[in-house]
């Protein structure tokens, strides 16, 4: 499904060259729900970011669906974005202007093919994430939790390859983070979505199948859940504790 | 359902959600476009350009200050093309983060900008016009009306407002380009929220500013003085780029106000700190805009002080006059004698007292001359017969002024105005010519006689028997009688403007002239076979516009009458001064729409930061405070900066004139001062109309 292979990344400020993504590889299977976690400054977003073609990367590669993103033309960047990648913002990015219905279908709008199929599924996608009752609000009208469960069906509304998720319960209260997460548990569940998901949180982390650390931007560990999600979240916690010594 | 919500229509609900940040770009464009089409149809209106003499100084403040609103009238769309960027670039970014490609959102973006910025444009240049029609109208109601006041346009001042439209429209295409050509989408995203904070200047940025501003001013003011009379050669276009530093100071001193502002905070460091860290983190454009606002206030000044600076003198200079009438003429004309003007004073109950009459001859003088060198550089040369200079004898001066005076002969004195700030006579007057006989009598220059009433038209007095020797033979084409008398009862201005026209009515068309026209060098020239360069000045006057500001000020046998130049001098003067008042409304109401623009947009940037502030319990007042803090600075210190800067040039024009700052031109500055106030007043309720509805926006 997703290969990044010998990711690297740096950034210029003025003179200075600060490598960010240091050779990363890793690899995420069609319907896994991964998680990346990392101190401030371990590259998380920046790796997000490259996978979701936002920024561009110097070094290495990143296969998505058979499809190697280096060297592809913006025109079908675009395209890799817009069908095959579904991003969740931490600060949910709806556009004001629309009513939550009409952020939903956004990406099918932009390929102007918002058909019978796609409302359907825009309804089916809100009931599913139980956000039916705020279809014809507008995103000022709305909690956070609501605002970031209607991004989650934003995107699947083009039943991408994956979906990114970049700190999406960083927002929230933590009944509103648990609401997104069982959002994304439900997404993986019944429609074997593909997750990946860049947070701080050990909760939401725990609910993942593996979790990837990261430290100075390279994998610091891989962690696979093999026991109960709260188990989990404990082994989390030490080994965030460890890598941070 | 939104089955047939297609991109278009998505994009149409987008812009419509948007509707307060096009709003403040509509009007920013509208604004600027407004101003400047009104500012270059009033300019270029065969109104002005007739009355504004061509070459002449207030033709050339004017430009000057018309630069200086273009170019921040030009600052002023470019900011509001990026403010309206940076609002639409979180949208932008969404779109294309969800998949939208460029070639999807060109067609889009561009309709839109190309509509609002075309749009705005357009009514800003269709408004300009009614807006200077109906100031022009208001002048013309409320303060001042003449012939010379009849405003029409002339339709090339549309090709600035278009070039101005081409900038607005090619800058929101530029800034839409760059946003789209990104290849960081989270940037594109994120830019709303990037602060541009300004470098950190030490605090020897504000002072070294100011005497940036100082030395530029002085530099860019001397320096065509010393390219003329140092290196002997005509100060090239570039001479202007000495200001240069007066620019860069300004900026220093804004940067200074952004970053450190101009109390001492050592004693209490969290004072005011909110305020002073939303003004840095915004540091770019907050510069940007004081800078503006600046210059705007320096060139509305610089117009308004035309009219004390002129106005002064002038009725300064009536009031002290010791003839009520005083005039002159060739000897050739047919003016009324003495019994035919006391005739027709009496028939408006008036009798004349102190008739004075006395005699002057029109001679070559000789004096020095640029010879050109090459295209820029000259030498000066002695020319025994240069131009026209009047004379008057011994005895005439005496007749004339009441005051004798002793004149060596061989020798000759300049007249000049009490504060001999007058342009007399040259001191280089070698040798002087009977232009029928060319009779020469050697001269040389000995000193000032003063007399204001003859200072403006370059008479020298001389021995009586020079007087007599340079006469003999003389023509009475070059023979000139001068005339004083006052009125018994209280004067008349019916009888002084009838009187005016009988005396214009009694010349003939070989007096048509300007008085810098010269007859003496025409002659010289054509005896030389040579074209003489004051050919054109035949046509530019005519007896037909008697009323017009030209001809009174211009015509070569001007009279003056004390009642007539009281009540008619701001007619005589009311183009000028309506311009010039127009010129400092725009640039005032451009500073404030700047003022306002910018403060309206700290409170939309930063309505989190007092969301945040209310839920750490913040009171009302202090953020009122800060509010008030943040407007104050943005009104406070430009318009100080504009205004003391343009003052302290003023005061140094006035000073670089003659040397001295005469009493005249104490008045000017002390009026000059109550304007300032009267303008700090305006300010003052401006920003606090400001606090007001940023008030209400952030809701306190």
């Amino acid at each position: 499904m997703l290969y990044v292979k010998n990711l690297k990344k740096s950034y210029e400020v003025g003179k200075a060259k600060y490598e960010v993504l240091k050779g990363i590889d890793f690899h995420v299977a069609q319907g896994e729900f991964v998680a990346v976690m990392g101190p401030s400054g371990s590259g998380k977003t920046t790796l997000l970011n490259c996978i979701s073609c936002y920024i561009p990367f110097d070094e290495g590669s990143i296969t998505l669906g058979g499809t190697k993103l280096a060297g592809q033309s913006e025109e079908m960047l675009a395209k890799i974005r817009n069908t095959q990648i579904g991003f969740v913002f931490q600060d949910f990015m709806l556009l004001d202007g629309l009513s939550i219905r009409e952020n939903i279908l956004v990406p099918r709008i932009v390929q102007e093919e918002v058909g019978e199929d796609a409302e359907k599924l825009a309804d089916s996608l809100v009931s599913l994430f139980g956000i039916g009752h705020i279809m014809n609000k507008y995103p000022a009208e709305i909690s956070g939790g609501e605002k970031q469960r209607a991004a989650v069906a934003r995107s699947l509304i083009n039943n991408p390859l994956i979906i990114l998720a970049d700190e999406p319960t960083g927002n929230l209260d933590s009944k509103s983070s648990r609401a997104v997460i069982e959002a994304f548990g439900n997404a993986k569940d019944k429609m074997h979505a593909t997750i990946f998901m860049v947070t701080h949180d050990s909760f939401a982390a725990s609910f993942c199948d593996r979790v990837i650390l990261l430290k100075d931007g390279a994998v610091y560990r891989q962690l696979e859940r093999r026991e109960e999600r709260k188990n989990f979240q404990d082994v989390l916690l030490d080994a965030i504790k460890e890598m941070s010594e | 359902m939104t089955e047939n919500f297609t991109m278009k229509k998505m994009e149409r609900k987008l812009q419509h959600a948007d509707r307060k940040h096009s709003k403040l770009y509509l009007f920013c464009n509208f604004m600027a476009l407004m101003i400047i089409t009104a500012f270059s149809a009033l300019m270029l209106s065969p109104t002005v350009q007739t009355v504004f003499p061509e070459g002449g100084d207030s033709r050339k403040q004017m430009y000057a200050i018309f630069v200086l609103t273009l170019i921040g009238c030009v600052i002023f769309t470019m900011y509001a093309s990026a403010l309206f960027f940076r609002h639409k670039s979180s949208q932008l970014g969404i779109l294309m983060a969800l998949g939208a490609s460029r070639k999807r959102l060109v067609p889009g973006l561009f309709r839109e900008i190309l509509i609002l910025s075309s749009i705005s444009s357009i009514a800003g240049i269709a408004a300009g016009f009614p807006f200077v029609w109906i100031i022009w109208r208001g002048f013309r109601l409320f303060l001042v009306d003449s012939a010379d006041m009849y405003l029409t346009f002339d339709l090339k001042c549309i090709f600035v407002s278009i070039a101005l439209l081409f900038l607005v429209v090619g800058f929101a295409c530029l800034n839409a380009w760059r946003y789209l050509r990104r290849t960081n989408i989270m940037e594109v995203i994120r830019e709303e929220h990037i602060n541009e904070p300004v470098k950190e200047f030490r605090k020897w940025c504000g002072p070294v500013g100011f005497i940036l501003i100082i030395a530029g001013g002085v530099l860019g003011y001397c320096a065509p003085s010393f390219w003329y009379n140092i290196l002997q050669a005509y100060p090239p276009a570039w001479i202007n780029f000495f200001y240069v530093p007066v620019f860069i100071g300004l900026y220093m001193v804004m940067l200074h106000t952004v970053v450190h502002g101009w109390r001492n905070y050592k004693k209490n460091p969290y004072k005011n700190i909110i305020a002073r860290s939303m003004m840095k983190f915004q540091g770019k454009q907050t510069v940007n805009n004081l800078i503006i606002i600046a210059l705007l206030i320096a060139g509305g000044c610089f117009a308004i002080f035309y009219v004390p600076a002129s106005g002064a003198g002038a009725l300064l200079m009536y009031a002290k006059q010791p003839f009520d009438y005083f005039f002159h003429y060739r000897a050739d004309q047919n003016i009324d004698s003495e019994e035919e003007i006391r005739a027709f004073a009496a028939r408006y109950g008036l009798s004349l007292k102190d008739w004075t009459q006395g005699e002057y001859i029109t001679l070559g003088g000789g004096g020095n001359q640029e010879i050109m060198d090459d295209e820029t550089h000259f030498h000066i040369e002695y020319v025994p017969i240069a131009g026209e200079v009047k004379i008057l004898s011994e005895e005439n001066y005496a007749r004339i002024t009441g005051e004798s005076v002793d004149v060596k002969p061989g020798t000759y004195m300049c007249v000049m105005n009490e504060e001999e700030s007058s342009i007399a006579a040259s001191q280089s007057i070698g040798h002087l010519t009977n232009m029928d006989t060319r009779a020469q009598l050697t001269t040389e220059y000995a000193g000032n006689v003063h007399y204001t009433l003859l200072a403006s038209d370059n008479y020298v007095v001389v021995d009586n028997a020079d007087y007599e020797k340079l006469s003999e033979g003389l023509t009475d084409e070059w023979k000139g009688k001068i005339v004083g008398f006052n009125i018994v009862e209280k004067d008349s201005y019916a009888f002084a403007n009838d009187f005016f026209h009988h005396f214009v009515d009694s010349f003939d068309e070989s007096c048509e002239l300007v008085y810098y026209y010269d007859r003496v060098a025409k002659l010289i020239a054509n005896e030389k076979g040579e074209e003489f360069w004051g050919e054109y000045l035949l046509d530019e006057l005519h007896y037909e516009d008697v009323d017009s500001s030209f001809f009174r000020l211009m015509w070569a046998y001007r009279p003056s009458f004390r009642i007539l130049s009281q009540n008619d001098y701001l007619f005589t003067m009311s183009v000028f001064f309506m311009m010039f008042i127009f010129i400092f409304i725009v640039c005032l109401l451009t500073a404030l729409v700047v003022c306002y623009t910018r403060c309206q947009t700290i409170a939309l940037n930063n309505r989190y930061v007092f969301d945040d502030l209310k839920k750490l319990g913040a009171s009302p007042a202090f953020m009122l405070k800060e509010v008030r803090n943040q407007c104050n600075n943005v009104f406070k210190v430009p318009m100080l900066v504009g205004m003391s800067v343009m003052y302290l040039l003023f005061a140094m024009i006035l000073y670089g004139n003659d040397g001295k700052i005469v009493t005249s031109e104490i008045i000017s500055l002390g009026a000059c001062l109550g304007i300032l106030v009267l303008i700090g007043g305006v300010v003052y309720a401006v920003y606090r109309g400001t606090v007001k509805e940023m008030k209400r926006k952030l809701g306190i």
